[in-house]
């Protein structure tokens, strides 16, 4: 056997490039962001200086910032419960037929195929010409609003426009995970005289309550960072209403202040957010899990 | 009794497809939109066009410069996973295989970052970005989503690698096998499982990011599809036939790949989620 530091020296040159490249693209962003949320650096001046916790005091009495962190935590919101329920009652729905499965389902998906900036762009299509359209003409009249520009409406749009390209990748979740669920068991709550509702409330579910935790933790996290879609639809309009965090860290550093030191306080303080949510998701839901 | 299942079982039926026509409805409206004139679309967007003709998408292509955009997304997904692959596959294998101390540390270092979420390293990032003068060059840019990606294609390997026997490794050994000769020839083909999992799901999100190119790529020879689609919607804002075609043809390629690998891609991304 060989001995071991010829082991960990034949490890490090197999680790050696992918340690290089997280290194520099991942870890030293990570790290060195703790150290430049805590300077006045910017894309103009070529020097910055330390300014301790200025930044964060400046973050915490930032109206924009948490009216869009407020726009956030709603469409976080919304999004998990939404987006879940839908793609569970798809997940299901199509679990229960015997024919035409597989069409449905490569359907469903479709959308997750297509970045959220073209699928963003064709339901631009879809709020601003054809529901006025179907509005005057087919007599939808409760289709007749000003879908983008008022605000309420706006993130009504924005949530459609989302839970359309996120729907297909956890209802796959979902019916992969319908389909470890052994026959036999809900073949037996029948024979004990169970109806199809308890029977998917009291068998099926608890069988599948870890895709639950895939799904919800998969949809708090890309939901806390969402950016395309607001992008594309609303541009964060009108005025602030729709800015979402990202959207608003990407206008301090890129657009007009490219203020860099103080857009990385912003986005520290989200980090810490998202870890705190997530992990109190998982504790939960993990629990829960392991009480089965 | 019978009578009620069936009903039941029709209206399911009825609201998946409902669900299906919800799904598509973006996607057909663009099409069917797509191929007409500015004029017929202004007048009735639910009619069918009066004729197919391509005199759209002639112009978007032009515009959009479509094939190089095209060229640039395909050369930065393919290098950009091949990297991911690579550097992955070996690392997994290797941190699966040796049990030290130093091993299981380097392992934890990959692991412990799959929770920082993008947008808080971005800025950080680019700055890296600049100082190393990648801004710009595809294949600099490659190495920065292997960067990103490693960490949960390392995961995936790992955890892959632990399910297979160590003996075939040892009988290569035995036989005079040196240890690039055995990861190439024994180990890759046994991981090929998940590294097609890991290729999808890694193609789709280099493929489809939009954020990072938006940050990092300012000059229009480079310009990623997504890039081109966002710049031609700025300027055209108003023309929505060039719109919708340059719509169309930026979704194509994904929706070509989707239809001869749909069944590797669905298990791909079950896989993927439900392990990672």
């Amino acid at each position: 056997m060989l001995t071991k530091r010829k082991q960990n020296l034949s490890l490090l040159l197999c680790v050696l490039p992918a340690l290089l490249v997280y290194c520099v693209f991942k870890l030293y962003p990570a790290v060195s962001g703790v150290y430049y949320a805590m300077t006045d650096w910017n894309g103009i001046s070529k020097t910055s200086s330390f300014v301790g916790l200025a930044n964060f005091a400046e973050v915490f009495g930032d109206a924009n910032y948490w009216r869009s962190m407020g726009f956030t935590l709603k469409y976080v919101l919304v999004m998990v419960v939404v987006a879940n329920v839908a793609a569970l009652a798809l997940a299901v729905a199509i679990e229960s037929r015997r024919r035409a499965k597989g069409l449905y389902r490569t359907l469903f998906f479709m959308p997750n195929m297509i970045s959220m900036v073209i699928g963003g762009y064709m339901w631009m299509f879809i709020f601003t010409k054809v529901l006025y359209y179907l509005a005057d003409n087919w007599g939808m009249v409760f289709l007749d609003h000003s879908w983008i520009g008022d605000p309420q409406y706006a993130f009504i749009a924005i949530i459609i426009v989302a839970a359309w390209g996120a729907i297909g990748y956890l209802m796959i979740i979902f019916m992969a995970a319908l389909q470890g669920v052994s026959p036999q068991l809900k073949e037996a709550a029948y024979l004990d005289g169970a109806n199809a509702w308890q029977t998917f409330w009291r068998v099926t579910f608890p069988m599948i309550s870890h895709a639950l935790t895939i799904c919800i933790f998969w949809t708090l996290n890309s939901a806390f960072q969402v950016f395309d879609v607001v992008f594309v639809l609303t541009g964060g309009g009108p005025g602030r209403a729709t800015q979402s965090v990202a959207l608003n860290i990407y206008e301090e550093a890129f657009k007009g202040n490219v203020r860099f030191g103080y857009a990385t306080a912003k986005s520290t303080v989200l980090f810490l957010i998202v870890l705190a949510v997530t992990m109190v998701q998982l504790r939960l839901m993990k629990g829960r899990e392991q009480e089965l | 009794m019978k009578k009620k299942r069936l009903l039941a079982d029709w209206l399911v039926y009825a609201a998946l497809t409902l669900a299906a026509l919800f799904t598509l409805f973006p996607l057909l409206m663009a099409l069917m939109n797509s191929f007409k004139t500015n004029g017929e679309l202004l007048t009735d967007v639910m009619s069918w066009p009066q004729t197919f003709n391509f005199d759209n998408y002639v112009r978007t292509l032009d515009k959009m410069h479509y094939l190089r955009s095209l060229g640039n997304t395909l050369l930065l997904t393919v290098t950009s996973v091949t990297l991911i692959v690579l550097f992955s596959a070996l690392a997994g294998w290797r941190l699966c295989r040796t049990k030290t101390r130093f091993s299981s540390a380097l392992f934890s270092l990959f692991v412990f970052s799959m929770l920082i979420p993008f947008s808080s390293i971005m800025i950080p990032l680019y700055r890296v970005v600049l100082a190393l003068k990648v801004k710009n060059s595809l294949i600099g840019f490659s190495f920065v989503y292997a960067g990103l990606g490693v960490s949960m294609a390392i995961f995936l390997y790992h955890g892959f690698v632990k399910g297979i026997p160590l003996e075939l490794e040892e009988a290569a050994a035995i036989d005079g096998c040196n240890m690039r000769h055995t990861f190439f020839s024994i180990v890759m083909p046994m991981l090929s499982p998940i590294t097609a999992t890991i290729v999808i799901t890694n193609a789709l999100w280099v493929w489809n990011d939009f954020l990072l190119p938006l940050i990092v790529i300012s000059k229009s020879e480079k310009y990623t599809l997504l890039l081109s689609t966002n710049t031609l919607f700025g300027q055209y804002s108003s023309d929505w036939t060039a719109i919708l075609s340059s719509l169309i043809l930026a979704a194509i390629p994904v929706i070509i790949f989707y239809a001869f690998f749909q069944r590797r891609i669905l298990e791909g991304i079950a896989d993927g989620a439900v392990k990672g």
